[in-house]
């Protein structure tokens, strides 16, 4: 029973059954039937991924307020279509290795960031933050620590982990957000070697110390982890997005570092100024570019 | 990755000899989505045009029509599913046979594709209309996309990077 259980759990919508698909999709079909074929799979996933429907569409009416329920079931079928092209091209990137191109805004920051001895990136669930880690790895020849919040299917993260770090050609190691500690003196000793760590700061996971921030004018709680790192270690964190903007082009997007500060007086003041300019970062970020955050998973701004 | 954008770039040999002729790169390269849109669309339009003959009764209620309509384009879509799945079988073999094994799969399933297609809009010309004329444009673009090709495969030219 378990294991036809097991089997069937495969081909849930984000069991390991999709992303098997997509790696056998990106070797077999030519690229001029993809518009057609994202099309049909973006109509597929809009009525099959009720969950993450409905997630995308209380946090278009959030960041767009006034915004007609109707309109924003058309505006989640395009962040669903941005999803599918820009996972496509992730497995583009690692599977054909394509040639993509870049343009980059804050391009000072991004050259100090490859150059800095243990530093932080803070980055959201936007764009192709996957091809981001490849991409920073190769142009600075760095190794960079990957912390991504865990898959509920174990396969699927089996998958994801072993694609990333084969995208990244050994570059980049993956490691999953857990409750456990261990991760916590792990990335805290990769900063203290100069290593550079990129977390995904838009989302909590169950049994993770939180901090709450504002964002749209709701109060919403964001993983504390990164800031209390960054407070110890005294590492930077530098804001990095990778955003799409066109068909096999991406733009890379670095604010200006935050230091969190360690005045001695009050450790959680510190953190909340640091929160509150990361916060600041985000909502200005997934304001312009709203149509691809893809922030499936409860519990956050529609909470 | 690259950050610098180059001049256009063209997947089809007709583009790619009309780029040779201005004195452009005609290297073989995926990365025009314009001319990948186009070509996805006419694709589909022709496959989904060719089973709507086949299939799709016109004598129906307007609304049945309608509906028989809407799900082609769904069942196309399944079509083109089992149609990549048992051509990738199909290069499998012909690979075991010593063919296309200098090429991608997704080169390969690009040919395999294309004879597909060229044959539904073969079947096309024996409707009418502007059907009929769809179906012609097909033939007509196949064979200039060929004789470009062999133009190419003449100059030399019909190398690029990974190919």
């Amino acid at each position: 029973m378990n294991s036809s259980i097991n089997w069937a759990r495969r081909f849930a919508v984000r069991g390991v059954f999709w992303r098997q698909y997509l790696d056998w999709a990106t070797v077999n079909i030519p690229f001029y039937l993809y518009p057609v074929l994202h099309f049909f799979m973006t109509l597929f996933f809009f009525f099959f991924a009720a969950p993450a429907r409905r997630i995308v569409l209380a946090h278009l009416a959030i960041i767009l307020p006034g915004s007609s329920r109707m309109m924003n079931y058309l505006r989640v079928f395009r962040t669903f279509h941005n999803y599918s092209w820009t996972i496509s091209e992730a497995a583009i990137h690692k599977l054909n290795k394509e040639e993509f191109a870049y343009e980059i805004i804050g391009a000072d920051w991004l050259d100090r960031l490859g150059a800095a001895q243990g530093a932080i990136v803070l980055t959201a669930h936007m764009g192709n933050y996957d091809l981001g880690a490849a991409l920073f790895a190769e142009k600075f020849n760095r190794e960079i620590r990957l912390v991504r919040a865990p898959e509920p299917d174990e396969q699927t993260a089996e998958h994801l982990s072993a694609s990333l770090e084969k995208s990244g050609e050994g570059a980049v190691k993956v490691d999953y957000n857990t409750g456990g500690a261990l991760l916590s003196f792990d990335l805290l000793n990769a900063l203290r070697l100069g290593e550079i760590v990129s977390i995904q700061g838009d989302r909590i996971e169950a049994g993770l110390a939180e901090i709450s921030a504002q964002l749209f004018g709701k109060e919403i709680r964001l993983p504390n982890g990164p800031f209390v790192l960054a407070q110890v270690s005294r590492a930077p964190i530098y804001p990095l997005f990778i955003a799409r903007s066109g068909y096999r082009s991406y733009q890379i997007i670095v604010s200006e570092p935050i230091t969190v500060l360690r005045t001695g007086r009050d450790r959680a003041d510190d953190l909340a100024q640091a929160v509150e300019k990361w916060s600041g970062v985000l909502e200005q970020v997934i304001a312009e570019r709203w149509d691809q955050w893809f922030a499936f998973a409860p519990g956050f701004l529609s909470e | 990755m690259s950050n610098t954008l180059r001049g256009p770039h063209f997947y089809f040999s007709l583009l790619r000899l009309l780029v040779m002729l201005r004195g452009g790169d005609a290297r073989r390269a995926e990365s025009n989505a314009v001319e990948g849109r186009l070509v996805g669309m006419m694709i589909f339009l022709i496959h989904y045009l060719f089973f709507a003959t086949q299939f799709v009764s016109f004598l129906l209620a307007p609304w049945l029509i309608a509906l028989q309509l809407v799900a082609l384009a769904f069942c196309v879509w399944l079509f083109w599913m089992l149609l990549l799945y048992i051509n990738s079988v199909i290069i499998k073999l012909l690979r075991t046979g010593g063919l296309f094994r200098t090429i991608p799969t997704r080169r390969a399933q690009s040919i395999l594709c294309g004879m597909v297609t060229t044959a539904m809009a073969c079947a096309l010309l024996n409707t009418a209309g502007w059907v009929r004329e769809l179906g012609a444009i097909w033939l007509v673009m196949v064979a200039m996309n060929l004789l470009s090709a062999v133009v190419l495969a003449l100059n030399h030219a019909a190398r690029g990077p990974g190919q």
